[in-house]
């Protein structure tokens, strides 16, 4: 027969009902003692005061006892099956009843496979929150960047905007076909220079082979 | 405390109520055992002597007895604060009652029995690390089209300085 540990028991009360009612047991064992050596006290001293008195006080142990093996017999008989009732129906926790503080283990029954994935889904979440987090701040970087680009850019834009000021103006709206003209010239002045200078080439590579 | 509840509730006594007839039905029958013809006939030689004293000797041994029992009990409720435990495990045995299958049991390796009483929490973090997961992405992908459309722009801005620059060649 196993020995039930009534360790669910123990979890509500705060204490192993076995060991209760072994302290209850024994707290009463005591009294008893106790009170057979205050009757025998009590007795010894009144024969004590009796003179001439037959009894002696060995009998007088003897009578204690006898009384006593006599209690203690059914003592023993009668808090047995007093720790059996309250074993079973009072310091006891029937079973299919959950305690209230273990709630969570019917509501949530996760196997171990379970809980893994659950703790391996978050790891992975706090991943991406990090690549977010990565990513976030690369983008601020470029929209830093851009933002000083397009200063620059706009600053040249500035730059065009006000010649063109200026050529309204001076009245010159021609100024900017005048200047667009004189570097059409340059160009094809510079092309003419570049033709000359081919031909007084080749007329020198001419003249050599002559 | 009175255990009995009106007519309207025959309800089965409570654990105060069968602890406290339990532990009075030990006392009755130890004191039944230990009669007073028991008393006598074990201490015959003294009654002899003086019948009288035996009667009160006895009296108060079973008072006393009683009394220091009695007490003791008391003292183990007052403890562990017995009385408040048996009304709530009543309340709890009451509320189980419609379910027949055993309920959980430790299962003695804590670190297996742990893992349901985490689940809430764990799930509780995954709700807030999905939320701020979203948060992110939100964010980022505003970001991200404010960082395309700033490379539009600038495009636009190339385009605008090279036909300037055209218009002045």
């Amino acid at each position: 027969m196993s020995v039930n540990p009534m360790t669910y028991e123990a979890q509500f009360f705060g204490f192993t009902p076995q060991t209760c009612m072994l302290r209850v047991y024994i707290a009463f064992q005591d009294y008893l003692f106790e009170m057979m050596l205050v009757v025998e006290g009590v007795m010894l001293k009144k024969l004590d005061a009796i003179p001439g008195c037959k009894i002696s006080p060995s009998k007088i142990r003897k009578c204690t006892e006898k009384f006593l093996l006599f209690m203690k017999e059914h003592f023993d008989k009668l808090f047995s099956k007093m720790e059996e009732v309250l074993l079973q129906l009072v310091l006891n926790i029937p079973k299919n009843v959950l305690l209230p503080e273990d709630k969570v283990q019917e509501q949530y029954p996760y196997s171990e496979e379970e809980f893994q994935a659950l703790q391996d889904e978050l790891q992975q979440l706090q991943q991406q929150c990090r690549a977010e987090a990565v990513l976030e701040q690369e983008l601020r970087a470029e929209l830093e960047e851009q933002k000083a680009v397009k200063a620059e850019l706009e600053k040249i834009l500035q730059c065009f905007d006000g010649l063109e000021n200026i050529c309204r103006e001076h009245g010159a709206g021609n100024f900017k076909e005048s200047f667009a003209f004189l570097t059409q010239s340059s160009k094809k002045l510079q092309d003419v220079l570049k033709d000359v200078e081919e031909k007084s080439k080749k007329m020198n590579q001419h003249d050599q082979l002559m | 405390a009175d255990g009995r509840d009106g007519p309207a509730l025959a309800a089965a006594p409570g654990r105060a109520q069968v602890f406290s007839t339990v532990v009075d039905t030990f006392l009755e029958k130890l004191v039944a055992a230990g009669s007073y013809q028991r008393f006598v006939s074990c201490y015959r030689c003294f009654y002899k002597l003086q019948p009288q004293l035996t009667r009160s000797i006895y009296d108060q041994f079973v008072s006393q007895l009683q009394a220091s029992i009695k007490e003791e009990i008391q003292e183990v409720k007052n403890e562990g604060n017995l009385e408040g435990l048996f009304s709530l495990l009543d309340k709890i045995v009451e509320e189980a009652k419609d379910r027949e299958e055993p309920a959980w049991r430790p299962s003695g390796v804590p670190a297996r029995d742990v893992r349901s009483a985490l689940v809430p929490f764990l799930l509780r973090h995954r709700a807030h690390l999905r939320r701020a997961l979203q948060e992110r992405q939100e964010r980022s992908s505003s970001l991200a089209e404010a960082v395309l459309a700033g490379r539009d722009s600038i495009a636009e801005l190339q385009q605008l300085i090279q036909a300037r620059q055209q218009a002045w060649q």
